[in-house]
């Protein structure tokens, strides 16, 4: 079998009126390993009411990435309570105040979480396998065609409130139970994206408007400012939420590409 | 009818603002319900339980200033405590914000007049450490038409400033009957009509009404029509606004039964239900996530 390969390139923006680094999500991509792993990719979205809610993503992503970690609830449940430690202990909260204090015991952070791994692409059967909890979401494309959502929410399906993985240590073992595992196989030419809450759901109901114009727009994206036109174009019309959006594109093709392009 | 589409998101480039009109005439030394404490005591203690929650929900992470979502104010009528004293409206905060009008939400965060135990706002027998910026006072009469005056005027200056945002709340907690209608040629009912003909571009300014009784008394929250409500509540409904979908949709999913037209008007609340109002009166549409 012909071996076929996978490159990822994240694109974001932080709410309209926010500063950049203000984007409260969090995304994370790792190589195949020496271990014969394949490679990984991961998408969160911190909860703009919590505390710490960026840190919390950027721990759950790579601690996805990083530890060993199985896509299986028991696997999964060790990952995030090490998350949860991690997060809980950090050493900057030696500076915290009273109210920020007060924030994390009654409040905390949540963050929706996808986590993507590729697998077999040296071998017979190349495929992703993926577990989400909320409203980050996995399309599948092929020939400019959706062949798979995960998770498959419908156009109204997006709310206020979904699931995701807490900082409560108490919430966690039903949370977990909560995850959705899904996967698919992979072919040369597959585009596979990853998307937080706000931009899923867009794309969710431009694919049912009109799939071909929107795979070819978002495979088409080769600059972050065009990511950020399209942005502010959809906000200004009030198609797109004013969220923290987060979009990761993964192109599969049998061969690497023959450029790197270095967007700064 | 609302007017408005309220759907605008209170972020810092578009932050909200809350105006609470805190009763502190003469009645208000009176018992409230069960809970030992006076009404005066029980509607500082929700104040400062709401006022903490705004702080709470604006810091976001260690070491970073809390985020300014709103411009809050709380003003007092009845017995005022600063200047020549006697009966009037004033800003109810001391300390540092002593005389302030409006407040940016940061700015009340960092400047409390005290942090100290305070009873458990539902009753149970237990203090939390908490920070205060309100306390109880009561004396004099209820200048309730003052008192809307004075907020229409931080209103209007602050809908200048930020006419793209949601409408500000203002919030009027209290325990009797107007004594100062007509003010200035203008009853009480023609100072809301004012208060509320101030817009942003998301809608007219909201004004809300909560009526606390000292006794045991059926509380009436969120009713879409006057009939049944003892006195003064009839007045208090027809000057209360409509409900915003935004805040109806929170009120219904505290459990209560939001009807068609209903006002923003509680009646008879207790000590735990005036600070559920609040809570539903200031959450406007943000990103929970």
């Amino acid at each position: 079998m012909t071996p076929v390969h996978a490159w990822p390139v994240v694109f974001s923006a932080a709410k309209k009126g926010n500063d950049p680094w203000e984007w409260e999500d969090g995304a994370a991509a790792a190589p195949a390993d020496v271990t014969g792993r394949g490679p990984r990719f991961a998408m969160a979205d911190g909860a703009t009411e919590g505390f710490g809610s960026t840190r919390w993503a950027m721990q759950l992503v790579e601690g996805f990435l990083a530890a060993d970690v199985e896509l299986t609830e028991r696997s999964l449940l060790g990952w995030a309570s090490r998350a949860q430690h991690e997060w809980r202990h950090d050493p900057l909260l030696s500076g915290a105040t009273g109210l920020e204090l007060f924030k994390l015991d009654s409040v905390g952070a949540f963050a929706t979480f996808l986590g993507c791994e590729f697998a077999d692409l040296g071998g017979r059967r190349p495929h992703w396998r993926a577990v989400a909890l909320g409203d980050t979401v996995l399309f599948h494309v092929r020939h400019g065609k959706l062949i798979a959502q995960f998770p498959e929410i419908s156009i109204d399906g997006f709310g206020v409130n979904p699931s995701g993985v807490p900082t409560a240590r108490d919430a966690l073992p039903g949370v977990i139970d909560q995850m959705g595992f899904a996967e698919g196989d992979l072919a040369p030419g597959d585009l596979v994206y990853l998307a937080t809450d706000a931009f899923a759901h867009w794309m969710v109901r431009e694919c049912h408007e009109d799939q071909e114009q929107l795979w070819s727009v978002l495979a088409g994206l080769n600059h972050p400012k065009r990511f950020l036109a399209l942005v502010d174009d959809r906000r200004a019309t009030r198609e797109m939420a004013n969220d923290d959006v987060t979009l990761m594109r993964i192109s599969v093709a049998a061969t690497w590409p023959d450029q790197l392009v270095v967007c700064v | 009818m609302t007017t408005g589409t309220y759907r605008q998101w209170v972020s810092r480039a578009t932050p909200g603002c809350v105006v609470i009109l805190l009763d502190r005439s003469d009645s208000m030394k009176l018992t409230w319900g069960t809970s030992g404490g006076s009404l005066a005591a029980g509607a500082a203690l929700a104040v400062n339980n709401i006022l903490l929650d705004m702080c709470v929900k604006a810091t976001i992470e260690v070491n970073a200033p809390v985020r300014h979502y709103f411009d809050v104010g709380v003003f007092s009528y009845g017995a005022r405590i600063t200047g020549p004293g006697g009966e009037g409206v004033e800003s109810a905060f001391s300390g540092t914000l002593a005389g302030r009008g409006l407040v940016p939400l940061p700015e009340l965060a960092a400047n409390p007049v005290a942090v100290r135990e305070e009873p458990s706002i539902d009753a149970m027998p237990v203090s939390v450490k908490m920070p205060v910026w309100v306390d109880p006072v009561h004396g004099y009469r209820t200048p309730m038409c003052q008192a809307v005056e004075v907020a229409g005027a931080h209103v209007f200056d602050w809908v200048s400033a930020h006419p793209d945002s949601f409408p500000p709340i203002v919030i009027n907690i209290t325990d009797g009957m107007v004594t100062d209608s007509p003010h200035q040629g203008a009853t009480l009912h023609d100072w809301a009509k004012r208060l509320t003909s101030i817009e942003t571009s998301d809608g007219p300014a909201l004004f809300f009404n909560v009526f606390l009784s000292p006794t045991a008394s059926q509380e009436i929250v969120f009713p879409s029509g006057p009939a049944g409500l003892p006195m003064p509540g009839p007045e208090l409904f027809a000057l209360s606004s409509e409900l915003p979908p935004p805040m109806a949709e929170n009120a219904r999913a505290d459990g209560y039964d939001v009807r068609q037209g209903a006002r923003g008007l509680a009646f008879n609340v207790g000590r735990s239900t005036l600070l559920r109002v609040l809570q539903i009166g200031t959450r406007v549409p943000d990103r929970s996530r």
